[in-house]
């Protein structure tokens, strides 16, 4: 799933280790997640987007093709 | 307290508790052999799964004792440990470990059924240790490669 993560954490001016800690993860997973190579669960997604003050979808871009390849 | 280092400070409280039972057991382990006599085992393994256990305890107190004065690395820590990923890989390893041992197992107790029929030549002591040492090693290694490889995937 493509997400716009990478992008807000920029304009935030926030370190990945920052957001990782924020949302209580590794910062592995935050790496992973700006990748595309990790889809979070809804608890960690909801947890993104309250950082941010923007909804899912706004976050978490979803494709319908891409969900069954 | 807060709950991150009240979580550190229970692992720590585990390690010291898996050290001095792998301590204990070690004792047992070197001592037995002097008070019974006849024992139809080998006393080692008692003291191989005191070292074990020991070296859990250690592993215990390496990774969390440094953290115990430090809050910031203690949530850093524990983020890491209930990291939602790191379970899904660890979940994921062990899937496959498991099923490697269920089809290790499952051979192995083929070809005793097997050789008890005749069907096979019979199973020696040291065949069966050797095929149990490939079925307690063999999913380990399962799990440490899965590990790797989904860390390096996910």
């Amino acid at each position: 799933m493509k997400n716009r993560l990478e992008e807000m954490r920029s304009q935030k001016g926030w370190t990945q280790q920052e957001l990782a800690d924020r949302v209580e993860v590794s910062r592995q997973t935050i790496i992973s997640l700006e990748r595309g190579r990790y889809n979070p669960s809804i608890t960690l997604a909801f947890r993104l987007a309250h950082q941010f003050g923007v909804s899912i979808e706004n976050l978490f871009i979803y494709s319908e093709e891409e969900d069954y390849e | 307290m807060n709950k991150n280092m009240e979580w550190i400070n229970r692992q720590i409280r585990l390690g010291r508790i898996l050290i001095a039972a792998g301590l204990i057991v070690i004792i047992i382990g070197i001592v037995l052999p002097g008070i019974v006599s006849g024992l139809q085992f080998n006393p080692r393994i008692i003291t191989g799964i005191g070292i074990v256990v020991l070296g859990i305890g250690i592993s215990y107190q390496v990774r969390f004792g440094p953290v115990v004065r430090d809050a910031q690395a203690a949530r850093r820590l524990v983020s890491e440990e209930r990291d939602e990923r790191m379970q899904l890989i660890r979940g994921r390893a062990g899937y496959r470990a498991f099923w490697t041992a269920e089809a290790l197992i499952y051979a192995g107790l083929m070809w005793v059924s097997f050789a008890e029929s005749g069907s096979l030549p019979p199973v020696s002591t040291d065949t069966l240790w050797y095929f149990l040492a490939v079925a307690v090693i063999v999913p380990f290694i399962v799990f440490a490669v899965g590990m790797k490889l989904d860390q390096d995937r996910l």
